[in-house]
């Protein structure tokens, strides 16, 4: 509020009528988007826009229509949401939600419209009883979806348990790729972006590359999310799992893994008890494994043995 | 913004709200209201009240309705010591400090339609500075023609009239209005912004008299 100087004489507003000022209201009020889609209600509300669920009267479905809050239009955004539809029409994965419809609206901000997605985001989701075993599954499916994104040139650059829906038939889809970057060499990154806690260090120190370098600050996101996820439940993390979140969210990108698809691989082998990479075992720590990926073999070896050596003391008696 | 186009911001965006105010809370005519609205802008100006404002704790119509009572308050106290001195009859508006005519709810809701209609009347005031200084006054009067003047017959002119009434195309005047309108928002939302005490309450004025629109 900017302070006032004396001797100021208050100014009186021009005469609006109480029918003029409903009018103006209910003109600002308008939906500017087409009349294909007629907004039905606010579902989401982020840094960049306000999310509606509004119903396509062309082809008789509910979609989401993604849109520019008035209060925070800006050049800025206002570029970035055309981006961002951009971005997701070129992808084209069971992970990333498609765009159905881009467009300006009468007064040239941009809106698009997408499939509209039903389901719970990740961060809730993760805190209904799911056991580890479901939640590194989810991990996997994000890592394939962050893996086809990267072979296309785009990076993500805020993967987070909130940017993530889990649908009702078992859909792990990535939201909000508003600060995506694609591989056009004329991208401009902007500020610095991320979510703390979920931005790798060079992403939350402004230092930037190209997007394969770049690409590196979305395995630091996933092996983020791990780290959430994993702590969803009260055990102890297994030490190979913990080498895992450890290797994907390392300080140095170039201690990270090399690629989502390596991550993904790394928990497959993590689930099926096998040698993972991120983590060098000790002796001990690889007999034990052996033995419980073995263990009825073992089990049914001890026997034989005893058993023949059970013989053989009766026959030495 | 100079300080002397911040005081007029605030006071053409607030006085109907401070009369509305004065009328509904403290009694008085609109005729008296209107008068201690002025002494109070004055005033206002005159000690630097509003900066005292602090947008930690709360808003700024709130800030400005307590200091509007308190002068309320003090000028009702002003008069009664007059009269007494005078020897008339007491007529403290201190006993109206509680009495209210209307419902609170009903005070709030007027004096909420009444800063809606200022930050309109003062969006509409610079819209149409701006857009005539740029001369595009044909513009500025086919949006004043179709969304501001009250029409005759209650019922908006048509394209086609304003065209005939104006010499263009009515695809022009499509193209003027979206134009107007589109401008007409932004100063709607400068004014907002400006008269906000930070980006929340802006946030939310501008939800509250947008509508939650999207663009």
């Amino acid at each position: 509020m900017t302070t006032l100087t004396p001797q100021i004489t208050p100014s009186r507003p021009g005469a609006l009528s109480q029918s003029a000022a409903a009018r103006l209201r209910a003109t600002l009020a308008e939906s500017p988007l087409p009349e294909r889609y007629r907004l039905i209600e606010v579902i989401g509300e982020g840094g960049m826009g306000v999310v509606w669920r509004a119903h396509d009267t062309v082809l008789a479905r509910d979609v989401a229509v993604k849109v520019l809050a008035a209060h925070l239009a800006s050049d800025e955004l206002v570029t970035r949401l055309a981006r961002e539809a951009r971005i997701l029409a070129t992808l084209e994965h069971p992970g990333i939600v498609p765009v159905f419809d881009l467009g300006s609206a009468t007064d040239g901000t941009p809106w698009y419209a997408m499939r509209l997605v039903q389901g719970k985001r990740l961060d809730v989701a993760a805190r209904d009883g799911r056991d580890r075993r479901d939640l590194l599954r989810i991990v996997e499916q994000l890592c394939d979806t962050v893996a086809y994104a990267h072979a296309h040139g785009v990076v993500h650059r805020d993967l987070k348990p909130g940017n993530v829906m889990l649908g009702p038939f078992g859909e792990t889809l990535i939201l909000d790729w508003g600060v995506a970057r694609d591989a056009d060499p004329d991208f401009r990154a902007g500020t610095v972006v991320g979510t703390p806690g979920f931005m790798a260090p060079e992403q939350a120190a402004g230092l930037r590359g190209d997007a394969t370098a770049e690409a590196r600050a979305d395995i630091f996101g996933l092996g983020a999310i791990l780290r959430e996820l994993v702590a969803v439940h009260d055990d102890p993390v297994p030490r190979r799992l913990q080498s895992i979140i450890d290797c994907a969210t390392a300080a140095d990108p170039s201690g990270r893994y090399a690629s989502a698809l390596d991550l993904r691989d790394d928990l497959r082998r993590f689930a099926a008890n096998e040698r993972v990479l991120a983590h060098r075992e000790t002796i001990v720590e690889r007999v034990g494994r052996f033995a419980s990926t073995h263990q009825t073999a073992i089990l049914l070896v001890l026997a034989y043995l005893v058993m023949r050596v059970g013989i053989l003391l009766w026959r030495g008696i | 913004m100079s300080r002397r186009a911040a005081a007029e911001l605030l006071s053409a965006a607030y006085w109907g709200p401070v009369v509305a105010l004065l009328e509904l809370r403290w009694r008085l005519h609109r005729s008296d209201a209107e008068d201690l609205a002025q002494d109070f802008f004055a005033a206002a100006f005159a000690k630097d009240w509003f900066a005292r404002y602090d947008a930690a704790k709360g808003r700024f119509r709130t800030f400005l309705r307590t200091c509007v009572d308190r002068f309320a308050s003090d000028a009702a106290r002003a008069k009664a010591r007059l009269k007494r001195g005078g020897g008339a009859d007491e007529e403290s508006l201190d006993a109206a400090d509680t009495d209210l005519i209307g419902a609170p709810d009903e005070t709030d809701a007027r004096i909420h339609d009444e800063w809606v209609r200022g930050v309109l009347a003062v969006a509409l005031d610079a819209f149409r500075s701006e857009a005539q200084a740029a001369g595009k006054s044909t513009q500025v009067a086919i949006f004043v023609a179709y969304d501001v003047d009250d029409p005759p017959d209650a019922e908006r002119p048509s394209y086609r009239s304003l065209a005939q009434r104006f010499g263009i195309s009515e695809t022009q005047v499509t193209n003027y209005l979206n134009w107007s309108r589109r401008e007409y928002r932004r100063h709607v939302l400068d004014a907002l912004r400006a008269l906000a005490g930070n980006d929340a309450e802006f946030q939310e004025d501008a939800r509250d008299l947008l509508g939650n629109r999207p663009v």
